[in-house]
């Protein structure tokens, strides 16, 4: 188990600051060792669930996916000591209560239109499980929706998902696809469907999507 | 002589001699004159002595008397002018006979008046800035006469009247009318415009107009345009005889008016005589006469081509669209032939070839034959019908019109690439029968076909020609060689070797051939494979043919052309008396619907039932059971059973062929994609579909749905990717 103490020889100058920062990263080190398996080194699945106990969050809550994007975490539903490390240092957290606090302004933070762009598509990412994958079912996305934008576009989202699991020519959804609903939320006035031009750089998916729409409107 | 006196320089005096003006001398002398004009207008001039009195006329001038002069030319040929227009007004039945002769003697008048005078015009008048002497007594006319309130009405009726009279058919004095109209016009243009130009145009249109409300009920549509035609040139014949040339144009616009516009649409909808009647009987005169008199009205021909058009719309659809006509595809595009020859024969006879009309024929053609999906297959059903039986009893410059002619067709097809698909196809089973009438014309229509579309359209076509060819030789070569020259106990086999990608090949397996066969088969195959190195043959068992050598119950023999298929169940039987469809498809492993036709063909087919059928039911079902039919006769001794003529596709054929269609214009249209984007770098949807849609449309009309898709899927790919400034743009990723 690595501890801070390697990372002194790195700082020469401001040794003080390095002595507080090292101090905190005990701290936070410490509380990644509380949930991380001892053999691996990483916090698991099951590491991440004891977590949401402790931070009393739903497994499922958009909250820990925020936590995972603030950590910039690589693999769902695994947490490595950098990524804890980078998370909580930015979040000014080395304790469960603390960490508990930063939430809501994680949220805060995440509601910022550029910070949430940058959240949606990593939240994308976040989903690819596989090394070449480039897509995710269709189920999967439709929860990710709900789950990401469901509090801001909620009547978007539940048409839209209604739409993917009613239809059977896309299977799976990719990355140009899901940026493209996010900005389609943003630009196109709903239920309404005024300015939206399919003869524009619409994907495909939304085109289709709008004809089933205004098809079951009537 | 005096003496010294001073020297005066030598002067020459002025002529001092006074001459008295005797005051009375400008009475006396313009009393002369005025007598002289006098005598002229009452045709006694004979007795006057010219030069007399232009020696007065000139001293008047001289001695500064041309005002008084002047003045009393004015006055005095008023004077005459009021008396002349008195016996006009009290002119009975010869009006305009009666004006004409007082025109003509005061024209007279005045020219020798003017001569008199001619002094007086030369010095005093231009000095004056006075109207010259003819032009004076012309303008007295005009304003005493001609403007004389008693007068003009008259005139303007008498002249209108007797105009009226010719069209209504009499005949009248064109010569007194002419002298008439000759005198407005000498008056000045605008005396003969506002006159008489302008109310005989006014009434004019009124006549016409009534004319054309009575006969538009009762004509039929040819005779009112020949009424038409022929009032116009009675028009024209009318102004050239007796009216001034300028009125020409505003007369016949007045009745191209009146008879052709306002009647315009009436006349080209008319019932059973209007244009669509016409087109179908073939009516080229009363076309041209349509044509004709259209023209010379504003949309007059626009109206033509545009009811002709959406006629030839309606009635294309309307035969493409038609169930009954579809079951014949040969005759179908007959059909289509015709009409086009039909619509070229009007437009050249009638419509004198005028290129709008034809851009209308073109675009009429290629909206409908469009309609049809099926348009592709069944013209090259159509080529593969002229090839096979060549056109009957026609020469090879026979046979190349019609080709040109179907090739006009194709020209109007948007699914270019369907057809390619099809003449492949059609072209592979015509090599392999060997069933063309002539190789030079397939040849030709392949030349044909590459300077519309291109080499690479028919680049496939002629590796096939050249198989065919090259098979030829490796024959030759095969029996030449020893594993060919022993074969005289086995079946004589000839081999077409086909490069797989040039011909309309499908993936299918090989049937189980008979022992012989195979025997034979197999000796080729070593034959070829030794002197090709590296290559793979496969036998295409669906598409070969046999002759076979059958013995029947009575002795009769008789030799069956058949198709591969029917060979492998028919050789069975040399072993069997009776099989089952079950043991015949183990046997064969012929698949399940070839199958069943072949066992059709061979049992069911009057004249040609080599085989027997238990059930004897029509239709092949999986529990029959088939017997060698010995009991087979035929007047012939060679029976033809195979089945390897082009027809028209069935429906799960047809699906599948354009199935196939379909994929190859995926890779098509990304290639046009990235073509386009390659060197335009970054474009927005639309202008990327219309550069597309450009660049593919000599083969195809691509749908705009499918380009977005291919977009898409080049974007999963990472050729391109979406602008990140501009979400609405993409860009090239090099």
């Amino acid at each position: 188990m690595r501890r801070s103490s390697n990372r002194k020889s790195s700082a020469a100058a401001g040794s003080g600051s390095t002595k507080a920062a090292s101090k905190e990263f005990e701290k936070i080190d410490h509380l990644f060792n509380v949930y991380a398996d001892k053999s691996s080194a990483i916090i698991d699945p099951e590491g991440i669930e004891q977590l949401c106990s402790s931070l009393e969050v739903d497994y499922t809550d958009v909250r820990i996916l925020m936590l995972a994007w603030k950590m910039k975490a690589q693999k769902q539903g695994f947490f490595t000591l950098e990524e804890w490390r980078t998370g909580l240092k930015a979040l000014r957290a080395d304790s469960i209560s603390k960490l508990k606090k930063a939430l809501p302004e994680l949220v805060k933070e995440v509601s910022r239109p550029t910070d949430f762009l940058d959240f949606y598509s990593y939240a994308f990412r976040y989903c690819l499980t596989e090394d070449k994958q480039k897509c995710i079912d269709i189920e999967s996305a439709c929860q990710l929706l709900s789950l990401v934008l469901g509090t801001q576009f909620g009547p978007q989202v539940d048409k839209f998902t209604e739409y993917l699991k009613s239809q059977s020519e896309y299977k799976v959804m990719n990355m140009d696809q899901w940026m493209g609903f996010y900005r389609f939320c943003n630009e196109i006035p709903f239920p309404s469907l005024e300015n939206y031009d399919s003869d524009l750089a619409w994907p495909l998916i939304l085109d289709n999507f709008v004809e089933w729409f205004r098809e079951n409107q009537k | 002589m005096s003496g010294q006196s001073k020297k005066k320089p030598f002067k020459i005096e002025a002529y001092k001699h006074r001459v008295e003006v005797d005051p009375k001398y400008a009475d006396r002398t313009w009393a002369v004159i005025e007598h002289a004009i006098n005598e002229i207008y009452n045709h006694n001039a004979s007795g006057l002595s010219f030069e007399e009195l232009y020696r007065n006329a000139y001293n008047m001038v001289l001695y500064k008397f041309g005002e008084r002069q002047y003045n009393g030319l004015v006055s005095t040929v008023t004077r005459h002018l009021r008396d002349m227009g008195k016996a006009i007004e009290s002119a009975q039945g010869s009006f305009l006979d009666e004006l004409n002769r007082k025109w003509s003697d005061h024209t007279k008048s005045m020219q020798m008046i003017r001569d008199v005078l001619m002094y007086m015009d030369r010095t005093y008048i231009p000095t004056n800035h006075k109207t010259p002497v003819y032009e004076l007594g012309l303008n007295l006319w005009r304003d005493h006469i001609i403007h004389s309130a008693k007068i003009q009405t008259r005139l303007v009726d008498m002249l209108l009247e007797q105009i009226h009279r010719e069209r209504m058919g009499e005949v009248i004095n064109r010569g007194l009318m002419r002298s008439v109209t000759k005198m407005l016009t000498e008056l000045g243009s605008s005396v003969y415009q506002e006159v008489f130009e302008k109310s005989f145009l006014d009434v004019s249109a009124s006549f016409y107009s009534g004319e054309s409300q009575q006969y538009i009920e009762v004509y039929n549509c040819s005779n009112y345009l020949r009424m038409a035609e022929k009032r116009i040139n009675e028009e024209v014949e009318r102004v050239s005889h007796y009216l001034d040339s300028k009125t020409e144009p505003k007369i016949t616009a007045v009745v191209e008016k009146e008879l052709v516009e306002t009647h315009m649409h009436r006349l080209v909808h008319m019932e059973n005589s209007g244009l669509i009647p016409m087109l179908v009987s073939n009516m080229y005169e009363d076309l041209n006469c349509m044509y004709n008199l259209f023209k010379r009205v504003p949309s007059g021909l626009n109206l033509i081509k545009d009811v002709m058009a959406s006629h030839l719309k309606e009635t294309g659809k309307q035969l493409v669209t038609d169930p009954d006509r579809l079951k014949d595809p040969v005759d179908f595009i007959q059909r289509l032939l015709d009409m086009r020859e039909k619509y070229n024969e009007i437009i050249t006879k009638s419509f004198h070839n005028d290129k709008a009309f034809q851009n209308a024929l073109n675009a009429s053609f290629e909206y409908f034959i469009n309609i049809n999906n099926r348009s592709p297959e069944f013209i090259s059903l159509f080529v593969d019908d002229a090839l096979r039986k060549g056109v009957k009893g026609a020469s090879d410059d026979d046979v190349d019109q019609v080709l040109d002619r179907v090739l006009v067709l194709f020209r109007y097809l948007q699914e270019k690439d369907v057809f390619e698909k099809y003449y492949k196809q059609h072209l592979a089973k015509r090599l392999l029968s060997a069933k063309s009438v002539s190789e030079e014309a397939e040849r030709g229509m392949i030349l044909k076909l590459k300077t519309e579309c291109g080499y690479q359209f028919t680049s496939k076509l002629e590796g096939m020609f050249n198989d065919i060819k090259t098979s030829q030789d490796t024959m030759l070569g095969f029996y030449n060689s020893p594993y060919g020259n022993d074969m005289a106990d086995m079946p004589a086999i000839t081999v077409q070797i086909l490069t797989t990608g040039s011909w309309p090949t499908q993936n299918i397996n090989t049937c189980i051939l008979p022992a012989e066969i195979v025997i034979v088969c197999e000796k080729f195959k070593a034959y070829y494979l030794g002197t090709h190195n590296g290559r793979r043959l496969t036998w295409q068992t669906n598409m070969g043919h046999a002759d076979l050598k059958a013995t029947f119950g009575k002795g009769q023999k008789h030799e069956l052309n058949v198709s591969t298929y029917q060979m492998c169940v028919l050789m069975l039987f040399n072993s069997a008396d009776r099989l089952t469809y079950r043991e015949i498809e183990q046997a064969t492993d012929i698949p399940g619907p070839d199958l069943k036709r072949c066992l059709q063909s061979l049992a069911c087919v009057r004249g040609k039932n080599v085989l027997r059928k238990e059930p004897m039911s029509r239709d092949i079902s999986e529990d029959d059971a088939f017997l060698f039919n010995d009991k087979f006769t035929s007047k012939l001794v060679k029976v033809k059973i195979g089945t390897v003529v082009a027809q028209k596709e069935t429906e799960p054929e047809k699906m599948e062929t354009r199935q196939r269609v379909e994929e190859d214009r995926k890779p098509q249209i990304e290639a046009a994609i990235v073509r386009v984007m390659k060197s335009r770098r970054v474009l927005d949807h639309n202008s990327i579909v219309t550069e597309v849609t450009n660049q593919l449309q000599a083969r195809f009309l691509p749908n705009p749905v499918v380009i977005k898709k291919r977009i898409e899927s080049l974007i999963e790919r990472e050729f391109l990717e979406r602008d990140k400034a501009d979400r609405r743009l993409y860009r090239y990723m090099a």
